[in-house]
């Protein structure tokens, strides 16, 4: 299918551009003194700090769902947040979007929305997960059932490792990619998480040696290829044009564009789960944004299994069809290299906070763009990002083209 | 909540040995899996024809741990989507070719259904396949 014109109705820089004004994150891994509604507070708090804001000055709250328990959810839908930040009475609008793992995207194209629309004003995204501290056959079974189809899939006794183990054996059937290869992916996510004090292996090395010593979970799949799953949280605000240099911020950070495609929901009905919907959702992307793949300066993709990664890093043109795996291998993600690959360690290594950790991706893209991360990691002059995301059993393929940009007088 | 028919028919049919497909009775083209509506051509004249059991296998992986509750005795154990000759694909259970062995199989092999008896069924209503040969 040929995308066809799909044009972005808001100028760069006119009045009512949706912009990135701040960003806040605490620690991913297991922190199980660490309260649901604590987490989302805090996050709420650093991120409007980091925006100049007040908790007064948001109107909207969009929710990014857990996947720990149903009440805790439940607290998001029904506007707990709104009460938490005394904004109880003057908040217009507080609810949950929802779409697997690729909901930050889509949350960022709801408040994309509503901004330009001037629906919303100045709009908080909360995220917090406790995948880390939650009972872990409970979250195998829940990962068994959501994304699934009971009727027809849940009987043959799939679950997300299953999925991950199946797309990874497509992909290395399809790329003639060596174990050594998939396992390097790993190691350049390790090598940022190195450098992420927030990540759940901020202090621990890996090599492919160690990766694939690792027990076999799936084949071909090992243990140290599977994502670790922890408790995190991070929000982000965003606001119009005019605001923001009415606040005197000079500089921020504008969507240019995004594509995206929704190609099953079952994996089982994926036409070719070595390419999934990519390749279409990257063309859309270029068509609304006027890029290509060669004008980005960080990359901040969904990674629950390398495969995934490899995947989209082809079918966006990244990498050339079939060298995802060779391309990592070689070091062009790693720090320093051609193209920075999931800078705070991606959800393989800063860790699988559930919806979160495609939220922590985009937090970590718009603070490199908004030049706020730690030395150690921070892209130097970095001005254009590509986000992606993918939920479910890698039901949908979603990009966003996120870019610095000057604010003037 | 009870169970629709055309679950409880697809699997009287791995029940009885066979593996039937979705056939829209208007637009005549096959569903998988089957749907309320044919998603060609929106038709609720729905039925049943039977599948050759004859595809190629896109994908499968052995699951060695962290089985769903209710599965973990089965460990280890293969599960992998299957292309059938009839144009449409699903996900099955594949056999081992000896004791906890799958390491024969590859991504692309044929591989062919297996009726397995109504007990089997009863407590995993899925359909197995193996490879053409093996």
């Amino acid at each position: 299918m040929m995308a066809q014109e799909w044009t972005l109705h808001v100028a760069p820089g006119a009045p009512n551009d949706p912009v990135f004004i701040g960003v806040g994150e605490i620690p991913t891994g297991k922190f199980p003194d660490r309260g649901f509604i604590q987490g989302l507070t805090k996050v709420a708090l650093l991120a409007l700090k980091d925006a100049g804001m007040a908790p007064r000055d948001i109107d909207t709250i969009l929710l990014i769902p857990n996947l720990h328990g149903a009440a805790d959810q439940a607290d998001l839908v029904f506007s707990r947040m709104v009460e938490e930040l005394g904004i109880h009475g003057s908040c217009k609008s507080s609810y949950m979007v929802h779409s697997g793992g690729s909901t930050s995207d889509n949350a960022v194209r709801a408040a994309h929305g509503l901004i330009a629309t001037g629906h919303a004003q100045n709009v908080l995204v909360l995220q917090c997960e406790r995948w880390g501290s939650a009972d872990l056959s409970e979250m195998i079974t829940m990962l068994s059932k959501n994304g699934i189809p009971g009727e027809w899939e849940l009987p043959t006794g799939i679950q997300f490792n299953a999925i991950g183990a199946m797309i990874t054996r497509r992909y290395m059937h399809a790329s003639g990619s060596t174990p050594e290869e998939m396992a390097s992916v790993c190691v350049t996510l390790r090598n940022w998480a190195n450098r992420n004090e927030n990540a759940m292996f901020y202090t621990k090395p890996l090599t492919v040696e160690q990766i694939l010593a690792s027990r076999m979970v799936a084949d071909p799949l090992h243990s140290y290829e599977c994502p670790p799953m922890a408790d995190g949280a991070c929000a982000f605000v965003m606001t119009n044009t005019a605001n923001a240099k009415k606040r005197g911020i000079t500089n921020a950070v504008r969507v240019a564009g995004s594509g995206g495609c929704v190609s099953h929901y079952c994996l089982s009905q994926e036409a070719d789960q070595a390419v999934l919907g990519w390749p279409l959702a990257a063309e859309r992307a270029w068509n609304q944004s006027g890029w290509g793949p060669g004008d980005a300066d960080i990359a901040e993709i969904y990674d629950s299994y390398a495969a995934v990664t490899t995947i989209a890093l082809e079918g966006i043109g990244i990498a050339a069809k079939g060298e995802g795996a060779r391309w990592f291998a070689q070091g062009n993600g790693d720090p320093g290299g051609k193209l920075p690959i999931n800078t705070n360690g991606g959800l393989l290594s800063a860790g699988h906070t559930g919806v979160g950790g495609g939220t922590a991706l985009l937090v970590e893209g718009i603070r490199q763009l908004l030049h706020r991360a730690p030395a150690m990691r921070q892209v130097e002059g970095c001005q254009r990002a590509i986000i992606g995301g993918s939920g479910g059993s890698y039901m949908d393929a979603q990009i966003l083209l996120l870019e610095r940009t000057k604010l003037g007088a | 909540m009870k169970t629709p028919a055309i679950v409880t028919e697809f699997r009287d049919g791995l029940a009885s040995g066979k593996l039937l497909i979705q056939h829209c009775n208007d637009c005549g083209k096959p569903n998988m899996w089957p749907r309320y509506a044919c998603p060609h051509c929106q038709s609720e004249n729905l039925g049943w024809v039977q599948s050759a059991g004859a595809g190629t296998l896109h994908s499968f992986c052995v699951l060695r741990q962290g089985a769903p509750e209710g599965h973990e005795e089965d460990l280890p154990y293969a599960i992998g989507v299957v292309k059938l000759d009839e144009g449409v694909q699903l996900a099955v259970r594949l056999l081992p070719s000896g004791p906890e062995d799958w390491s024969g199989y590859a991504c692309d092999d044929r591989v062919e259904f297996v009726p397995v008896s109504a007990e089997q069924i009863e407590k995993r209503p899925c359909a197995r396949f193996k490879r053409t040969g093996g």
